[in-house]
């Protein structure tokens, strides 16, 4: 008699979901295609001329034509924006990253009342929003003679990662077993030699999951760039697609359409290339923070 | 501690007083990069953005030291208090329409698990990963007048009442545009959360109830909305903080015109100091974003305390 309720529920449940399923995907796609159109349709313009645009936007191009690729290709110059963002985001990680370990190690392996007073001090770190201290950065780094170069803008980047990625490192070393460390250093190993050749390679979870994300971070930096660097040779790649913006408009529209084709094209096929990754950290991250 | 002691008893060949120097000097050692960074891009310029904001400084001539001027000129000012309203209102409009959105969506998502179900997920977090200035790009791609994407397709359909709005140009609706390219970029990343957290439910509860008789909305109601509602309310401080920062998107689609529509505090900080060059003025509105960001942190903090350890 029971049985049959928890059976007939079952069905219930099942059938009901058949119809609402067929409903409830199509809206999914329908969001994720909301996505993804942005990036599509300025494929229907780029082969276009401008008057060939104007008229005829959503037809078939009359022909192949590459011109607006090169001349949006000249007015973002995003190869070289390209190669900074790269240098900064390199940077950044591995600035951040053994800093943020090195230290996560101490706050979780050696506690002291010393320690903990410094790692409350880098704690409070992670509640300081960046937009806060702007304009004394922006002075530092003049007198250190750092702005208007690359690592002027990765130290402070660096200084802003850090606090996360401690704490991160901090509960990943506690959770860690404390018996290979001791019977390390029973063998004879130094502290510093038991932390490169043993603990840190058990990190490496935590070591993939910060050397992604602080990456992805730098990658869309945009602000301190912004007021860091001056010289268009070292401007990143948002500089260069935000100075574009503002001195190109839409009514060119081949030529707008082709510059986003090509401003979006490496961070999309990055991730193409590394969503898995990318994804994977990101929960780990959330599941943590 | 303890493994200490026992190294100790096991290894006498060096003396105390020396082991406990090679530790101190050790964790000194370890320590320093982290603390060295903190203090000097860090904490050093938080002190200065105190003291500047006392200040009346500019970039040339003297600084004169004024008090709480800034601030009360900055809270008498119509921009600034645009500005904060904006801010504000971003943040009840995040709170209120992205969160309840991604909670569909990774329920969705996890409750129809199928083969497309990975790749769904994969692509609404594309747009988070986007930077900024792309975003930017896209959206005035979309909004423009005459040529964008929108206005294209209600010339096509012959839409003239469409066709005649000025998304990123009317004051009224330049937040609203703003407020859409955003909820477009921003969602992934809730989604992604969101969905993280429904995962680790465990699948007897999730049987329990399918034995019940519940059905999928019933569940997501009664069973997955109480389970999640912690990280939701970790989101939501993420979102109001984050409005409290806002800067890239608005400054990148309209540099907060037309008007203040679209300005934010990060908005108003960039253009006080960096194109006014107020320093002083600039450093109060950095201090007003922190002092409001901390209260929104402190609060996500004792509510955590309140509900014991979840996370």
């Amino acid at each position: 008699m029971n049985d049959t309720l928890v059976e007939k529920n079952r069905q219930d449940f099942r059938n009901r979901s058949r119809y609402s399923g067929i409903l409830i995907n199509g809206v999914l796609i329908l969001l994720a295609l909301t996505v993804i159109l942005p990036l599509l349709i300025p494929w229907f313009f780029v082969f276009k001329t401008r008057l060939e645009c104007a008229y005829n936007p959503w037809g078939f191009p009359t022909e192949i034509r590459w011109i607006n690729f090169i001349e949006a290709w000249k007015a973002v110059r995003i190869d070289q924006g390209l190669l900074n963002t790269t240098i900064v985001c390199l940077g950044a990680v591995a600035c951040t990253v053994p800093s943020a370990a090195m230290a996560g190690y101490i706050f979780a392996r050696y506690r002291s009342k010393v320690t903990e007073v410094i790692f409350y001090f880098v704690l409070a770190g992670y509640f300081v929003p960046i937009q806060m201290v702007l304009i004394p950065l922006y002075k530092l780094c003049s007198q250190l003679n750092l702005t208007d170069s690359l690592p002027g803008v990765i130290l402070p980047m660096a200084a802003f990662g850090i606090p996360f990625w401690t704490i991160i490192y901090r509960s990943f070393f506690q959770s860690l077993p404390g018996e290979l460390a001791e019977a390390a250093r029973i063998d004879g190993a130094g502290h510093t030699v038991t932390f490169f050749r043993i603990m840190l390679p058990l990190a490496k979870p935590a070591t993939v999951l910060a050397v992604i994300l602080v990456f992805i971070s730098a990658w869309s930096d945009y602000l301190l760039s912004l007021i860091l660097l001056n010289s268009q040779d070292l401007f990143t790649m948002q500089l260069r697609i935000a100075q574009f913006l503002n001195a190109y408009g839409v009514d060119n529209m081949p030529r707008y359409a082709a510059a986003a084709i090509i401003a979006a094209a490496p961070t999309v096929i990055l991730y193409i290339l590394g969503h898995r990754w990318i994804l994977k950290g990101t929960l780990a991250g959330a599941l943590k923070g | 501690m303890e493994q200490s002691i026992e190294l100790r008893n096991l290894a006498p060949r060096r003396s105390r007083k020396k082991r406990d120097l090679g530790l101190i000097f050790f964790k000194t050692f370890f320590l320093l990069p982290a603390v060295l960074f903190l203090v000097i891009f860090m904490y050093y310029p938080i002190k200065e953005t105190f003291h500047l904001s006392m200040m009346r400084a500019s970039g040339l001539g003297e600084s004169v030291f004024i008090g709480f001027d800034n601030y009360l000129r900055l809270f008498t000012n119509e921009e600034f208090q645009i500005g904060l309203i904006n801010v504000f209102t971003w943040a009840f409009w995040s709170v209120v329409i992205q969160i309840p959105l991604a909670f569909f969506i990774a329920f969705s998502l996890s409750a129809y698990r199928n083969k497309m179900t990975n790749a769904l997920r994969a692509v609404y977090y594309l747009a988070s990963v986007l930077p900024s200035a792309i975003v930017a790009m896209l959206g005035r791609l979309m909004f423009a007048p005459n040529f964008g994407i929108i206005a294209s397709i209600a010339g096509k359909l012959k839409w003239t009442w469409l066709d005649k709005i000025d998304f990123l140009g009317d004051p009224r609706i330049a937040f609203w545009s703003v407020f859409f390219v955003a909820t477009w970029a921003y969602s992934g990343f809730y989604i992604v959360y969101i969905m993280a957290n429904i995962e680790q439910i465990p699948m007897d509860i999730r049987e329990a109830a399918e034995l019940d008789g519940a059905n999928r909305w019933q569940y997501a109601r009664y069973i997955v909305l109480p389970i999640v509602a912690y990280p939701l309310r970790i989101i939501a401080v993420l979102c109001v903080v984050g409005s409290l920062k806002l800067f890239d998107l608005p400054y990148l689609l309209t540099s907060g015109g037309p008007g203040h529509a679209t300005k934010t505090l990060g908005i108003i900080l960039y253009q006080q100091g960096f194109v006014n060059w107020q320093y002083g003025k600039a450093a109060a509105v950095g201090v007003v974003i922190f002092l409001l960001s901390l209260i929104f942190t402190v609060a996500q903090f004792s509510w955590q305390r309140k509900e014991g350890d979840i996370g």
